[in-house]
């Protein structure tokens, strides 16, 4: 599973960006990607796509988290979201391991660019989160590094050097976001 | 205007002629209501720049394309769309035509008829320029019939269409096919694309000038294309077991008034449909309209004489015939009264290719590959088509419907019928009976030869399916997926995959055609259960790629033109076909389109901002144009790109400036390919490109800079709607409005 975490300002602007790998299952941290390394504006168009989504997940939504949201089918690329009270947007893009057997499948009609889409049902036989993005389990795990990193944000945004919609460029941040996601996912 | 995306489940047509207003709306409205309405959406745009105010909701709802490009955008957008820019793509949101998509597949689905003509008539005939005999003398007229044409449904309500049609087809060579035509299932597709590919050609050949304005008047070349695409879709498909649109619903016995023994010759005709090798196969229905004509040679022979025989005909027939008067003499362009026979439709991707070719040549002599018809004939044809159809096919068929349903469905529909159906589940696998010929049958377990796998044509799984197509052509939507309905699972049970998986089409279609029903989720839910099934047991069970494809095709736009979540479902089956693999290398970016157009159709809720796909649809198009351009086709990759750009203005700033920095990198870079090999493909010099473009990124770098404070943004809002439009109309008119003269000055 490779994630691509972003956070939004009010305005659609990104003011904090990673993009990491599990941890889990002897994952190495490190994110692989579908696309081609050339086509790594993909993550970016996803998300900025899945606003929409957003946009009309938040009026019917109670919650600040609004669990996953919306789906890139080509690219079998997840968003999982989660409202902050100031107005900016936690997006955690999530993209389960290409299956050895699917890509030569795959490859047949869709172009390179898009990436060839994994076989959904294949994936449904293992429980782990890395696995089967749409499970409980892994709403979950999502929710609980979210509110990990909603914790770590609001720190970040008091203090007195930041000011709203700036980028944040703290290392702790980063450190904290990526300590949660080591935690979680 | 018909706004194409929402009309048709808010106002379900008038009970009766619905598709008088339909076309009608189509063909007067661009023309004339047009230029005000767009000037409306230019003052709405220069009133408040991007807030629908309650009021102009309506407006802007239909308006929406047009309304959510702001003029400062489409004056600056970038990309080099030089004559077409201003015109042309500037409509086309609002020309995506669901409703002449709508047309466009019901039309697919009309009556054909077998045309059987003897040696003389095709004679004559060919003398006139026809090389193909009366067959194809017929044909470009029956593709529309002139004037309304009334139907009679199942509950006895008519309805007047204005856009009826029939196929008229050889019936030497129906039904001969399929046995060969089941290896070349795959060329069927590699046919359609390579027709696509041929009209894409000629199309960048001549600068895309030719195509925007010859044929599709004012379309976009790409919306033309993928009609091209989805009607080449319908019209490769052959009369096949196991739907029965292709097999004949009456047949047209011709003769001519050169014939020494007409009423022998017309005898042995009938019974050459009957009996012989010209007989159709097991599984088409027998009992079809047999219609006798009389052709008339006008120049040579005498009329009194051809009447006592049309008289004797009509004694020995009964009514169905007729007496067509026909000039033998060839006509040519130079005659007073000649008139160009149209164009057909329908043409089956075999027929393009050959058929494209052979224009190709003529055109270098000079001359138009078209033949002409004296005016006389063209009006003898089109009275002689419009008869046949309304006084003799359209009643023959809803006889037929009212019988089988009233002998077969309703048999099946009660509860001996369910018992029956329930008992032959449990009997097991039955040996396949071989009931003789008139034998109803019903009782017997396993109608289904699984050897040739077809049901017979008189068995009562058979007849229920031509029921249902009857009533399909006859546009009776609602007892169509009734029928369907019903028998979709009798199919499962006998393992009659394809006309499982053809059931399970049709009945979504039909459905989804029925203008009055369905506007719950479960019931979308429900249908798109259907197309996931047929669309399995097309490709899976039977793999029949083309069928499966016209089946995804009409779910993206069928589902599209029901509007509302519709849409989003729409999208998804595009991307679907996407992942099959169905579809080559031009198809794959049309299919982009398409989901890209289904997103753009998705309209905001109410008056919010909300519930629209904008991003999503900006996006897809900013990857249909990469690929154009990667196919090589700068022009409509550019026609792409500024679909995007307008898609984009309302989400982005006034600046047009992405937020994420690797998407503007992407989309200019595109932009900047773009321009530069559209510039190369019409022989500009590109030397002096990079001053240009230096100036071009300067002034988005500079627009960078802006403040985008007051961005509207809805999460901050306690209330979406006042807030939003207090907010936004004040400070940005005043701030914006000139920042932007003052860069393009």
């Amino acid at each position: 599973m490779s994630y691509y975490f972003t956070i939004l300002s009010p305005t659609d602007t990104p003011i904090f960006n990673i993009a990491f790998g599990t941890s889990k299952g002897g994952g190495d941290g490190i994110a692989r990607f579908r696309f081609p390394d050339t086509a790594q504006y993909m993550n970016q168009f996803i998300i900025h796509s899945s606003l929409d989504i957003v946009e009309e997940a938040q009026w019917t939504n109670g919650g600040m988290y609004l669990k996953h949201i919306d789906t890139y089918p080509p690219a079998a690329a997840y968003i999982s979201a989660f409202l902050t009270p100031s107005g900016a947007r936690f997006l955690l893009l999530h993209q389960p391991p290409q299956l050895p057997n699917s890509g030569s499948s795959g490859g047949l009609g869709s172009s390179s660019l898009l990436g060839s889409s994994g076989n959904l049902v294949a994936r449904g036989s293992t429980s782990s989160i890395a696995a089967n993005p749409t499970s409980p389990q892994t709403e979950e795990a999502v929710r609980q590094f979210m509110t990990e990193v909603y914790e770590s944000y609001v720190k970040t945004a008091m203090s007195p050097f930041y000011k709203q919609g700036m980028e944040i460029r703290s290392p702790v941040f980063r450190t904290r976001v990526t300590a949660a996601g080591k935690k979680w996912l | 205007m018909t706004s194409p995306g929402d009309a048709t489940p808010v106002k379900p047509p008038p009970s009766f002629s619905p598709g008088v207003g339909r076309s009608a709306s189509k063909s007067r409205f661009p023309d004339e209501h047009e230029p005000t309405l767009s000037i409306d959406a230019e003052l709405a745009d220069t009133g408040s720049v991007s807030s629908p105010t309650p009021p102009l909701s309506a407006t802007t709802a239909e308006l929406r394309i047009r309304s959510a490009s702001p003029q400062a955008r489409s004056v600056r957008s970038s990309t080099p769309q030089l004559a077409r820019s201003s015109f042309g793509s500037l409509f086309d949101g609002r020309f995506d035509g669901s409703e002449d998509i709508r047309s466009l597949i019901i039309r697919a689905f009309s009556p054909t008829i077998a045309v059987y003509a003897s040696e003389d008539t095709d004679e004559l005939i060919k003398n006139k320029g026809f090389k193909g005999g009366f067959w194809e003398l017929l044909r470009p007229f029956g593709e529309t019939i002139t004037g309304k044409v009334i139907i009679r449904d199942s509950i006895g309500s008519s309805r007047a269409w204005e856009d009826y049609g029939v196929r008229f087809v050889d019936l030497k060579g129906l039904g001969r096919a399929p046995a060969s035509r089941d290896s070349g299932r795959d060329s069927a597709l590699a046919q359609i694309e390579e027709v696509l590919a041929q009209q894409l050609g000629s199309a960048e050949g001549s600068l895309g000038a030719s195509l925007s304005s010859k044929d599709v008047l004012g379309f976009p070349a790409t919306i033309s294309l993928a009609k091209l695409f989805l009607r080449q879709l319908l019209s490769s498909t052959t009369a096949a077991p196991h739907e029965t649109f292709g097999h004949p619903v009456a047949s047209v016995i011709t003769i001519s008034s050169r014939n020494k023994a007409p009423l022998e010759t017309l005898r042995q005709l009938y019974a050459e449909t009957n009996t012989g090798d010209k007989r159709l196969p097991d599984w088409v229905h027998q009992e079809y309209l047999r219609y006798y004509v009389l052709v008339h040679d006008e120049d040579r022979d005498d009329i009194t004489e051809s009447t006592r025989l049309y008289d004797q005909m009509k004694r020995h027939f009964g009514l169905h015939c007729h007496l067509l008067r026909l000039r033998s003499s060839q006509c040519i362009v130079t005659d007073d009264d000649s008139v160009q026979v149209p164009h057909c439709e329908w043409l089956s991707p075999q027929e393009h290719l050959s058929g494209a070719g052979e224009a190709e040549t003529l055109v270098d002599l000079g001359t138009d590959g078209t033949p002409y018809l004296f005016d006389s004939d063209v009006s003898a044809i089109k009275s002689f088509i419009r008869e046949l159809t309304v006084q003799s096919v359209i009643p023959f068929m809803e006889n037929r419907v009212a019988v089988w349903n009233d002998q077969v469905a309703s048999r099946r529909r009660g509860i001996s019928g369910r018992f029956m159906s329930m008992s032959r589940r449990w009997a097991g696998f039955g040996s396949s009976s071989r009931s003789g010929i008139g034998g109803s049958g019903g009782a017997t377990s396993g109608n289904y030869d699984t050897e040739h796998n077809f049901y017979r044509q008189d068995t009562p799984e058979a007849i229920l399916r031509k029921m249902a197509d009857y009533a399909f052509m006859l546009r009776d939507w609602k007892l169509a997926s009734s029928t369907y309905e019903m028998i979709r699972s009798d199919y499962g049970n006998d393992k009659a995959w394809k006309y499982h998986a053809g059931a399970h089409e049709m009945c979504a279609v039909s459905m989804l055609l029925n203008p009055l029903a369905m506007s719950a989720k479960i019931k979308l839910e429900s249908i798109d259960q259907m197309f996931e099934t047929a669309c399995y047991s097309y490709l899976t069970r039977c793999s029949d790629a083309t069928h499966a494809l016209r089946c995804l095709a009409l779910a993206v736009e069928l589902l599209k033109s029901r509007g509302g979540s519709a849409t989003e479902s729409a999208a998804r089956w595009a991307m679907r076909v996407m992942d099959f693999g169905l579809v080559g290398s031009v198809g794959q970016i049309l299919f982009m389109e398409r989901v890209a157009a289904c997103y753009a159709s998705k309209t905001p809720v109410g008056g919010a901002k909300w519930g629209a796909r904008r991003r999503k649809a900006g996006m897809w198009s900013i990857f249909a144009a990469d690929q154009w351009l990667k196919a090589g086709k700068p022009t409509l990759a550019s026609a792409c790109l500024e679909e995007a750009e307008r898609l984009y203005a309302d989400v982005l700033d006034a600046d047009g400036v992405f937020p994420m920095p690797e998407m503007q990198s992407f989309i200019d870079n595109l932009r900047h390919a773009v321009k530069v090999e559209y510039l190369q493909a019409r022989g500009f010099d590109t030397q002096d490109e990079p001053a240009v473009d230096d100036a071009l990124g300067t002034e988005e770098i500079s627009e960078k800079l802006d403040k985008r404070n007051h961005r509207r943004s809805l999460i901050g809002l306690p209330a979406q709607l006042d807030a939003g439009t207090l907010m936004s109309a004040g400070p940005r008119d005043a701030e914006d409005q000139p920042n932007d003269d003052f860069e393009r000055a």
